[in-house]
């Protein structure tokens, strides 16, 4: 009997462990010089690394977002000036094949959205909680890494994801990341492209 | 009820905050106050007050009722960081103010507790942008509200729901005074108007 008991008391306290919240780890922040792709003007510098392998992906997303038809961009952003502030605002940031003229704004192209609503997999009135509470959770962290808009004063910087759509089964080709900046107190904008 | 408090300490933590972000210290960004001398008008839209966010295959009509909190949150929270607050529900163009104060709601993502008593965890990101009367944007912020309640049960659900949301929108009001308070774009312009 008090094996029976000893197991039922086992079982319980291990439920808590099979439903504890996952830990998606930090992805390691580099500068924008150390990236494989950069690009400079008036003092901001722009670095960028797509993340493509499925392995890291996995790692730090808890999914594989080529699978989903995304590929994750890491971007780091930072002013080198001491004296001027520019402004990054991610909804304005557009996408490209690196051959044709035309750029989709990677907002209206409803990527987060898209994302979201791709990392949960199809489940039924029956789906266990688990399931939908892991989906949940790939979807918080994926919206805590991506770089958001913002007001680089002198000296700071600024990084995170940006989730660029590519074809699903199809090798992408080259893709042009068009990122405006625009000094802070004047219209004045000009655009760092980046080819990856 | 926390707000006094909370704002007492807000030169301690624009300090902090910016020693532990990768921004400079300069002698002209040390905060002298923790209120900025300035006329600021919140613009509040009928559609942001009606905004209700949803992730992922939720629907809106069951998403979190984050609008209606932030309209009640904002303009309070925000008379601790600027010297006058007014608010409209479209931009002005004319008018005794320096600074337009525009939100927007970026994203929500929220956690799904396992049990009734498990807790579910609220993110809300929203951006600020800051214009003069002329239109010229001067400041661009994003900051993220959270809250911690427990999921509840089947009739618990709809009161825990709106104590998380308003946990988070109240955090995302206090986060966003905190921001603009140690923004050095903001400071700078108070010293020169």
């Amino acid at each position: 009997m008090w094996r029976v008991r000893l197991t039922a008391i086992s079982a319980f306290l291990l439920v808590p462990l099979a439903f504890a919240a996952a830990t998606f780890p930090a992805y390691p922040i580099k500068q924008a010089k150390e990236c494989p792709v950069s690009a400079e003007n008036a003092g901001l510098v722009v670095g960028l690394e797509p993340v493509e392998n499925s392995e890291t992906q996995e790692n730090y997303f808890h999914t594989e977002l080529a699978k989903k038809g995304f590929v994750p961009v890491f971007l780091v952003i930072e002013n080198r000036t001491s004296t001027n502030s520019f402004i990054f605002d991610k909804t304005i940031v557009s996408y490209g094949i690196s051959d044709s003229t035309i750029s989709t704004p990677l907002t209206e192209s409803g990527a987060g959205k898209a994302i979201a609503v791709s990392v949960i997999p199809f489940v039924g009135p029956f789906a266990g909680v688990k399931i939908i509470s892991d989906a949940a959770q790939i979807q918080q962290n994926l919206m805590k890494k991506e770089i958001q808009s913002t007001t680089l004063s002198p000296g700071a910087s600024v990084h995170g994801f940006l989730y660029v759509p590519i074809p699903r089964k199809t090798a992408r080709g080259k893709i042009t990341l068009r990122v405006p900046i625009s000094k802070a107190s004047t219209n004045e904008t000009f655009d760092l492209n980046l080819v990856f | 009820m926390h707000r006094p408090f909370y704002f007492r300490s807000t030169f301690a933590v624009c300090l902090l905050l910016l020693a532990a972000a990768d921004v400079p210290m300069f002698a002209q960004d040390t905060p002298t106050s923790s209120k900025l001398p300035l006329r600021v008008t919140l613009v509040l839209t009928p559609e942001f007050c009606a905004t209700r966010m949803a992730r992922g295959s939720q629907t809106s009509k069951f998403g979190f009722e984050v609008g209606k909190a932030a309209c009640e949150e904002f303009e309070p929270t925000l008379k601790e960081a600027f010297a006058s607050v007014t608010t409209t529900s479209e931009a002005p163009k004319t008018g005794d103010i320096q600074l337009i104060l525009i939100p927007k709601f970026v994203d929500v993502g929220s956690t799904v507790g396992m049990t009734a008593f498990s807790n579910r965890e609220l993110d809300v990101i929203l951006q600020w942008t800051v214009k003069d009367l002329s239109g010229t944007t001067i400041w661009i912020g994003t900051v993220q509200g959270s809250a911690k309640h427990h999921q509840g049960n089947m009739f618990t659900y709809k009161k825990n729901l709106k104590l998380i949301v308003d946990d988070a929108v109240k955090d995302l009001a206090s986060q966003s005074a905190i921001r603009m308070s140690c923004s050095a774009e903001l400071r700078k312009l108070s010293q020169q108007m």
